[in-house]
């Protein structure tokens, strides 16, 4: 058997030089330290990635969009085609976990100040693609094309809607039309399985190009650890890496299958909104945010501050590198710190609210 | 104050009382000139209690000089229009005090009861209601009730209703779509023709309708709205007592109230259901003749009605003059029909006629047909079960959800079917329940299986795949073992 992989890769090395790729890897080296564990998220993330290019892919041999036929369509793979129910929970329960592990992945990356020379282009790609990520949430939320989806979608668009100027053209960009119709369904389809996947395998590329370029990045205080201790990230870390993508698949399987995604009821234009309608967990922070804030606040809109603010801060947390000057120097940045954690307590706690409100 | 309000009837009672004791100078005068009111209330039981013309017209009876009678100042009215003709007579029948000093027992609620009824809507001239006591009871010449002369005596008062409700053309500029023709079908009805012929005890309009207090069909407080009109009907029909003489049963009503009719009239407030009417007729009510049953039920149950016109049981029942329905369902006593009817069984209806040595034939038919029948509840039960442990385990088992009403659609069509006593037809329905059933059966076994197949492949891809997330992590950990020892 051994002599057969080695024959097999032999051949493989003779025609690509697989050698000197292999080399590079064995030659790259992971720092580890308390935080370490911080690093699998990235990695787990991709993981998460490829599931979702893959049973989205399996999705598309039977999904129909169109307003009569969406519904059908997916109620068609849950019970009819052979493993389509897997197939489909498996990949509505890999967006939430792709969006939870992508959240981790940042704020980890945040706390450890891995964004620091030379690697703001690494964080601001990684940024892109978590909001690409939202963008998947919420156009592939809707494609099921029930009730639920139905409403979310409109009050997703509707709030889109009120940002000043571009808000009204940017809702009929997205709705395709004044309301949310099969024309909006036919759109969102096009940004879940084109446009998106597309501008993020571009990012991705990068991302993981730099990744592998630059390593993966030392902690502030690793130039004071006299021991300095590290694994090689081929195969070490990609090993343990790969170990711990098995153990969420396992957790994948038994979400798929003692919690199967339901598919609810199909979307009626006509039929009144169903009570508590609420966006998917990862909108129910500013989803909240924007219920807390009275409707006028002195002179401005409360909806348009809300939205204003949450802008500012996405563009701000976005361009960390360049204003956390501190952390790039190499010094403890405190208020950096301090704002990471409000973000992260204000996030759970409004999520909290908005689940049970 | 309560004492100036008793003082002030007592006077008015005694003026009264003076009144009618004394000389009525307007009726002296009136009856000489021989005017046709004065004739008439010659005879009228107010004159004959002692009430002048002034109780109703005022002004002073007791004076034949005619300017001091009809002075407006001592109050006299004249004649009383629209609404105060009603007001005038209530004035005394809407006073219990009144009417017990004339030794009247009648009741004094009829101008409240009239102003709540249907003939109280405005007439045309909108200034008044459509009905005063005078249009019934008639002004001078009122006699009691159970004066045979009186206009609201049992046998006349069919003849007073007609003088409006079979008035075309009245009763077009108030309610076009109302009917004219209650009385001539009256008189084709068993109460019609025992009314003419002069039994004052059969139903006419008031039995039914109510006097004073009538209220249209759909008013849900009239005695003839569909739900309240088996009571109606069993004021008489149940008084066993007052049908004596009539020599028919009384327990129709009961029987009905416990029937699948009477369940949905009188419990479940049903309006599709039948009431008495809807069999019997209502103004022109009479049983149905034999050869008539089943066009009467025929008018609800069409198919069936059909089925069993074109059954080989349409010419038998003919033969031996059997009630076509009736025979089988009974008349006020129908229960829902559920299966046990079907069959050989003792309780089967069938086995009433046909038994296995004289009518073999027949005999067997049922017994299929029962065993049919029998099959397809007993594996719709069995497809419900599947689908119900499929549904509970949370397996996707929509379609054969949706099927389950066409197993039930089928069981439906099977017992219509039966009223063709048709074999081959009716296997034909059972089939397709049959199948139908099947299908379901099949569908949500695969669910049930599919449920297990999914856990036990989960268990099995689940020890798979941390067998090898653990050999991987053992793996590393030997290859980071190996390095150390080749470090030290």
């Amino acid at each position: 058997m051994k002599t057969f992989l080695k024959k097999m890769y032999d051949w493989v090395d003779e025609r690509v030089e697989l050698k000197g790729l292999v080399d590079y890897m064995g030659k790259k080296y992971v720092p580890v330290h308390r935080h370490s564990v911080w690093y699998y998220f990235g990695g787990v993330s991709l993981f998460l990635f490829i599931i979702q290019v893959v049973t989205g892919i399996l999705l598309l041999l039977y999904y129909k969009s169109g307003e009569e036929l969406a519904f059908e369509s997916i109620h068609f793979i849950m019970s009819k085609v052979q493993f389509g129910w897997l197939i489909r929970s498996i990949h509505s329960w890999t967006a939430n976990l792709f969006i939870l592990s992508a959240m981790i992945h940042m704020f980890s990356v945040y706390f450890e100040k891995s964004y620091r020379k030379p690697r703001e282009i690494t964080w601001m790609t990684g940024m892109l693609m978590f909001f690409l990520l939202l963008g998947f949430g919420f156009s592939g939320y809707l494609l099921p094309w029930n009730e639920l989806a139905f409403f979310a979608t409109k009050v997703g668009t509707d709030i889109a809607g009120v940002v000043p100027v571009v808000g009204k053209p940017l809702m009929i960009f997205l709705r395709g039309g004044d309301d949310v119709t099969g024309a909006t369904l036919s759109r969102f389809f096009g940004f879940h399985v084109a446009v998106l996947p597309g501008i993020f395998t571009v990012f991705l590329g990068i991302h993981l190009l730099l990744v592998q370029r630059q390593g993966m990045s030392e902690p502030l205080h690793w130039k004071e650890d006299p021991e300095q201790k590290t694994m090689p990230f081929f195969p070490n870390f990609l090993l343990r890496d790969i170990s711990l993508w098995l153990l969420v698949l396992n957790l994948l399987a038994i979400l798929a299958v003692f919690f199967p995604w339901e598919l609810g009821k199909k979307a009626d234009a006509f039929a009144p909104a169903p009570a508590g309608i609420k966006p998917e967990w990862y909108f129910l922070y500013m989803f909240q945010t924007l219920k807390f804030i009275p409707g006028k606040l002195w002179i401005l809109d409360g909806e348009v501050l809300g939205i204003g603010l949450f802008g500012a801060a996405g563009v701000l947390w976005t361009l960390v590198p360049f204003w956390d000057l501190k952390s790039a120097r190499g010094e403890q940045n405190r208020l950096a710190n301090y704002l990471g954690l409000f973000a992260v307590i204000y996030i759970i706690i409004l999520t909290i609210i908005g689940w049970l409100a | 104050m309560k004492h100036f309000s008793l003082s002030l009837i007592f006077t008015f009672l005694l003026i009264l009382h003076l009144q009618a004791r004394g000389q009525d100078q307007c009726f002296e005068c009136h009856k000489n000139a021989e005017d046709n009111p004065s004739k008439l209330f010659d005879h009228d039981i107010h004159h004959q209690k002692g009430i002048t013309c002034a109780g109703c017209h005022g002004g002073n009876s007791q004076t034949d000089d005619m300017e001091q009678a009809m002075n407006k100042k001592a109050g006299f009215i004249g004649r009383p229009q629209g609404d105060d003709i009603s007001r005038v007579c209530a004035s005394c029948h809407g006073s219990q005090e009144k009417m017990k000093y004339f030794g009247s027992s009648l009741p004094t609620n009829q101008w409240k009861n009239l102003q709540t009824s249907i003939h109280a809507k405005p007439a045309l001239k909108g200034k008044e209601q459509i009905v005063q006591c005078t249009t019934c009871h008639n002004a001078h010449g009122i006699v009691s009730v159970k004066n045979p002369s009186s206009p609201v005596y049992p046998l006349n008062v069919v003849k007073t209703c007609a003088r409006c409700h079979a008035d075309v053309a009245f009763m077009r500029s108030y309610n076009p779509s109302l009917p004219v023709d209650q009385l001539e079908k009256y008189r084709t009805s068993v109460h019609g023709m025992r009314n003419g012929k002069g039994d004052p005890k059969t139903a006419q309009c008031a039995s039914c309708h109510g006097s004073h207090n009538i209220r249209a069909v759909k008013d849900v407080k009239s005695n003839v709205y569909f739900s309240n009109l088996p009571g109606t009907c069993a004021k008489c029909h149940s008084n066993t007592a007052y049908m004596k003489e009539y020599k028919i049963p009384t327990d129709q009503y009961e029987k009905y109230a416990k029937s699948v009719h009477g369940i949905a009239v009188l419990q479940k407030h049903d309006p599709g259901a039948p009431a008495c009417n809807n069999c019997h007729g209502n103004h022109g009510a009479m049983p149905p003749g034999i050869e008539s049953i089943s066009k009467v039920c025929g008018t609800c149950h069409a198919l069936n009605a059909e089925l069993f016109a074109s059954s080989p049981h349409k010419k038998a029942f003919e033969e031996r003059k059997l009630p076509e329905c009736e025979t089988c369902h009974s008349n006020h006593e129908i229960v829902a029909a559920t299966d046990k009817l079907l069959g050989t069984a003792p309780e089967a209806v069938c086995s009433r006629c046909h038994s296995a040595v004289q009518n073999p034939n027949g005999y067997l038919a049922a017994k299929v047909m029962r065993g049919l029948i029998d099959t397809m509840e007993n594996r719709e039960e069995y497809a419900k079960e599947l689908v119900d442990e499929a549904d509970q385990k949370g397996m996707d088992i929509s379609d054969a959800k949706f099927k389950l009403r066409d197993i039930r659609q089928a069981r439906l069509q099977s017992r219509t079917m039966v009223h063709a006593f048709n074999e081959a037809k009716f296997e034909e329905v059972v089939d397709n329940g049959l199948k139908t059933a099947d299908f379901v059966i099949s569908e949500s076994q695969s669910s049930i299986h599919e449920y297990f197949f999914r856990r036990i492949g989960l268990a099995v891809s689940t020890i798979i795949i941390t067998i090898l997330a653990l050999a991987l992590y053992a793996f590393v950990r030997r290859l980071e073992r190996k390095k150390n020892e080749v470090n030290k």
